[in-house]
């Protein structure tokens, strides 16, 4: 009799909690910014409210294409440096080709142009590595890591290069669209890209392909799914991404540095996988990593708002982090 | 015969639905290697699974040697020397023999691990053994039939009474088997119960002493190998055969839908030459290592292969992939449906329409309408029980997960389909559905290339068989034409001289 009438109740539970579990960080957002708007002065402001997005755009376009390589079953660790690396490629340009005597938008828009080709190239050469010649995805992109945050150190000769962008370049990380107080540029990129890839991951046969093989590679291509051009394809999206960021990260500061973008690949991913896309790959939402954005925005502006200092910050980001991969283990374990 | 015995007394299982086991009454005694036969669901491994500790029978009792064994767990049956070497290796290819042998404990002298020691008595139980391995060789160096010979090794080290052998030539090739049956045999000589589980006729000869025959669940008799004719055997194992009922209505027609001439793949299979017309159901018959899945592989673009071509509507493809093969028309339901059809923690609806997915979509960008109707579908017309469309494949039964590989396939109107063992691990039930699906799909005109470990169903089920043997068509029959016994023989027929 016991276990006849229990036995709904414990159905019910289960998907109390399983419910819970993939709302979590939606959950912890709300509360997080309940908290700080009651408790820190300046929080709710729109003006605060806009610098969130200001700072956490750059970032947050990335994860939109880190979420398409890791729902593929892979990692891209190399994206730091691809940052850099945009924005030395168009400030060479602009320097040395207006000093060559070019009209300084036409040098600008040529820098632009090789520095996307430049994302194609380096997506093509990690998804080929990795594809056709079975090295680990994280072991080829860890050595591109490297090897661009090289390549950009010789193209801006060990210097940042600065003042040398048209206005209009430096508004793509400067500017605000609706005056002083209006919506930043990067925040209206990272609207317009979220847009893009949640229509492809959730609305073209690319997008499924992406999840397929991110869940059972071998499945998929027996399905006749091209499993090799799916992984270049993601490859090339979040360099593509890495390489708009770095646009806006230089136009931000005016120059162009290989130094930029150090170590963002760890946030990145954090954000992701706070989402709730899972690191093995085949599950996760590009709704969820914008979610990942904007708890990892609020945090650390909270933070700064409260005057922890950066070392606590560190620690604190490292600390959801594990929570996050934690809740992510806890849920696979529920749902099995 | 020996001075130890192990003997059952009416063991009886049962699981819901169905008696696995039905009142068995067998001894086994030392010194002497029995083979335990039977079909796929003949009982064998259940029997096992009771000798190892795994499961417990429903009724009856059995006794080593008098004393009466109750297992709780597979630790209880290890304690009383009860020693079981599955199929599935448990070696760590990173480590030499020796540390296999001895994994989780080693000897020890002050809390360090005692090396010297440890390739010692390694040294010492393989040479017991009377083969050649060198105990500080890494695992990964060696071949199949030596990772087998470790793995009984190991089990030899815990100095058991009684050693199973879970079909443990399935794996290897032809000349290895010979090494494993030495060590086999040297098994025996230390005076052990071996309990020697095959599937494979041919072998017996060769290295059992004792036959015991199982069949559905029951106890079919108990003969002495040199006493024993072949064919009494295949008799004893597949009882008379029942009728076939394949329907009459299914047309085939006389086109040739796909030509493979030459295929070959070193080492796999050799020159395959053969023609399938449209709407026919071919089957290809073939003991384990024949090269069947392999073959069916290459047609398929699933491996690569060296050589031959596969013409498709008179379309030639020389190195095919599934892609192109799709879109030839080709679809293949995989041997590993887990690890090789299905993605299980994807949706039932969204594992329904992989395959398909351009078809479902309007160039580029999906139509969720037509995905859902697409898999709606296949869900109607195969019968599928499932709790929610939603739901992850890894929720559905064997059976169930089989029909939505089929279905993923059916999705993309497929003109030639080819199964790879469908019916492995699923109720007689789904079986008997997949194989109307297969007619049902014959009717349409679609044709079929069926690979099957399980002789009767190609009898049951196919038009043509084609006979292959160690890579090679050696033969074809008409299925009215032969019983299950004559199929039998042909498919291991000189195995023994090779």
């Amino acid at each position: 009799m016991t276990s006849i009438t229990a036995n709904p109740l414990l159905v019910n539970r289960r998907k109390v909690v399983l419910f819970v579990l993939d709302h979590i960080i939606e959950v912890f957002l709300i509360v997080l910014i309940l908290g700080l708007a009651i408790g820190v002065e300046g929080f709710s402001t729109w003006g605060n409210w806009m610098n969130i997005l200001r700072s956490n755009s750059l970032k947050g376009v990335i994860a939109l294409g880190m979420t398409m390589v890791i729902i593929g079953g892979m990692i891209d660790l190399s994206i730091g440096s691809t940052v850099a690396l945009a924005g030395v490629i168009v400030a060479r340009s602009c320097r040395d080709l207006t000093a060559l005597g070019m009209d300084i938008n036409l040098a600008c828009v040529i820098g632009i142009t090789l520095a996307f080709l430049a994302a194609i190239v380096i997506g093509w050469v990690h998804g080929v590595s990795h594809h056709k010649m079975g090295m680990p995805a994280f072991i080829v992109t860890l050595v591109t890591l490297n090897a661009l945050y090289g390549l950009a150190g010789i193209i801006c000769e060990g210097y940042p290069i600065a003042n040398q962008f048209p206005t209009w370049f430096n508004q793509l990380g400067m500017g605000r669209v609706g005056g002083q107080n209006g919506i930043p540029i990067p925040a209206i990129v990272l609207a317009v890209s979220f847009l893009v890839v949640l229509f492809i991951m959730g609305y073209t046969t690319t997008g499924r392909s992406i999840y397929a093989v991110g869940g059972n590679p071998e499945s998929a291509r027996l399905s006749g799914i091209n499993v090799g051009k799916t992984k270049i394809i993601c490859f090339i999206a979040v360099q593509i991404f890495a390489v708009i960021s770095g646009f806006m990260n230089s136009g931000q500061v005016m120059a162009g540095s290989f130094s930029f973008g150090r170590g963002w690949e760890v946030d990145v991913i954090s954000a992701v996988v706070i989402g709730g896309t899972s690191m093995s790959g085949g599950i996760g939402t590009v709704w969820g990593t914008l979610i990942g954005i904007l708890f990892m925005g609020v945090i650390t502006n909270g933070m700064t708002l409260l005057d922890f200092n950066l070392y606590i910050q560190y620690v604190v980001r490292g600390i959801i982090m594990f929570s996050a991969v934690l809740i992510s283990s806890y849920r696979a374990k529920v749902k099995a | 015969m020996g001075d130890l015995l192990i003997r059952t007394e009416h063991i009886t299982k049962d699981y819901p639905g169905t008696r696995a086991l039905d009142d068995i009454s067998l001894s086994f005694d030392s010194g002497r290697v029995h083979a335990l036969v039977g079909k796929n669901g003949s009982g064998k491994s259940t029997l096992v699974k009771i000798f190892a500790g795994a499961i417990q029978p429903t009724l009856g009792e059995f006794y080593l040697n008098d004393e009466k064994l109750h297992f709780e767990s597979t630790s209880d049956a290890y304690n009383k020397g009860i020693v079981t070497v599955y199929q599935e290796m448990s070696l760590v290819p990173g480590l030499s023999v020796a540390e296999n042998i001895f994994l989780g404990r080693l000897p020890k002298k002050n809390n360090a691990i005692d090396w010297r020691k440890t390739y010692q008595m390694a040294g010492k139980l393989l040479e017991k053994m009377k083969v050649d391995i060198n105990p500080h060789e890494k695992m990964y160096r060696l071949s199949m039939w030596q990772w087998q010979v470790v793995e009984i090794t190991k089990a030899l080290s815990f100095n058991p009474k009684v050693i199973l052998l879970d079909e443990p030539s399935s794996a290897l090739a032809q000349h290895e088997v010979q090494s494993l049956f030495e060590a086999v045999r040297a098994l025996r000589d230390q005076g052990v119960i071996v309990i020697y589980i095959t599937h494979k006729l041919q072998e017996l000869p060769q290295i059992a002493d004792t036959v015991t025959v199982l069949r559905d669940g029951k106890w079919v008799g108990t003969v002495r190998m040199d006493e024993a004719e072949h064919k009494d055997i295949i008799s004893m194992m597949f009882g008379s055969v029942k009728a076939k009922d394949r329907p009459k209505d299914i047309q085939v027609r006389d086109d040739v839908i796909m030509e493979v001439k030459e295929l070959s793949r070193a080492g796999w299979y050799e020159d395959v030459s053969f023609e399938l017309h449209r709407g026919e159901v071919l089957g290809i018959a073939g003991m384990l290592g024949s090269g069947r899945t392999e073959l069916l592989r290459g047609i398929f673009g699933a491996d690569p292969v060296d050589r031959g071509v596969v013409t498709v509507e008179g379309k030639p493809y020389r190195k095919a992939d599934p892609i192109k093969m799709k879109k030839a028309g080709v679809g293949l339901t995989p041997e590993n449906r887990q690890k090789e059809g299905l993605i299980l923690i994807h949706s039932i609806r969204d594992n329904l329409c992989y395959a398909s997915m351009n078809l479902t979509s309007d160039l580029w960008v999906e139509n969720k309408r037509k995905r859902i109707a697409f898999a709606n579908k296949q869900v109607e017309e195969l019968e599928i029980k499932i709790p929610k469309i939603a739901a992850p494949c890894s929720s559905l039964s064997g059976g169930n997960q089989q029909k939505v590989v089929v279905g993923n396939w059916l999705n993309t109107s497929p003109k030639i389909m080819l199964y790879d063992e469908p019916s492995r691990g699923i109720d007689v039930n789904a079986k008997q559905q997949i194989f109307e699906i297969m007619w049902a799909q014959a009717r349409k005109g679609v044709s079929t290339i069926f690979v099957s470990t399980e002789l009767e169903e190609l009898l049951e089920v196919c038009h043509r068989i084609l006979i292959m043997r160690h890579g090679r068509i050696v033969g074809e029959v008409n299925p009215d034409d032969i019983n299950i016994n004559e199929l039998y023989e042909i498919c291991m027929r000189g195995d023994e001289a090779e």
